[in-house]
């Protein structure tokens, strides 16, 4: 199963809420991904064994795995289009 | 139970003015520890990670900022919303070099992360709905809002 992760601040609210709303949609479209919350001080240790990264906050370094807009999940803003994208890139 | 969050009246603040955010901080976070719901740290917790990690977000016509901190600083899970008649710049959350006027503000005391996620996905349902957003902002009275948060939460 592929993992994505998400990450926030403090991986209290906003990573944790992303990542829950994620995963839900995903599974509406009979998607089942292992999504997780992290904090950004361990984000370059979770991104290791991730295959994807959610970010909230625009990343300042190229992690070597796709990366897709967190915010849009907050917002609703361009949702459905970062979710297309991560969908195009699991079944792929 | 522990996934519950109590929206009290007494934490939402119609019409505000501030001079910055500093002074909006302080304000909502005296409250939450005058209702006994965070520590004495919360405020300089909030005030730091808005610095380190900034809460604004760019919800649309109205915008929003959700300033939280770490739960240790947490007594039990609250809200505190404040409407503010002039807007107060917050720094955006997915680009801290870029300023959002922010609107309304949703102040989290989040306790316990794990438990409260379902409750802080209904919650936050609300920044993609722009009409509520607009209506919350307009809000005459603080029952009204309450309300609403209230219809947002419930199963």
């Amino acid at each position: 199963m592929k993992r994505i992760i998400v990450a926030c601040g403090s991986g209290v609210a906003t990573s944790q809420t992303v990542a829950s709303k994620l995963e839900r949609e995903l599974e509406k479209k009979g998607i089942r991904v292992k999504v997780d919350a992290v904090d950004m001080k361990s984000l370059d240790y979770h991104i290791k064994n991730a295959d994807a990264y959610v970010s909230i906050v625009k990343p300042e370094k190229d992690y070597g795995i796709p990366v897709f807009n967190g915010i849009a999940f907050l917002t609703g803003i361009g949702m459905e289009q970062e979710l297309e994208k991560i969908i195009d890139y699991i079944n792929k | 139970m522990e996934n519950q969050i109590e929206i009290r009246e007494d934490l939402i603040f119609l019409n505000c003015k501030f001079k910055d955010r500093d002074e909006l901080l302080k304000f909502m976070s005296d409250k939450m520890m005058e209702s006994d719901k965070v520590n004495k740290t919360f405020f300089d917790a909030v005030r730091e990670r808005e610095l380190k990690y900034p809460t604004g977000l760019n919800t649309g016509e109205i915008k929003v900022a959700i300033p939280h901190t770490d739960p240790k600083h947490v007594k039990s899970a609250a809200i505190a919303v404040a409407t503010l008649s002039n807007k107060v710049e917050f720094k955006n959350m997915e680009d801290p070099n870029e300023n959002i006027g922010v609107d309304l503000v949703f102040m989290l005391a989040v306790a316990d992360p794990k438990s409260q996620v379902p409750l802080l996905v209904k919650l936050m349902s609300i920044f993609s709905d722009k009409e509520l957003l607009k209506k919350i902002k307009n809000s005459k009275s603080g029952n009204e809002i309450k309300e609403e948060l209230e219809n947002l939460i419930k199963e």
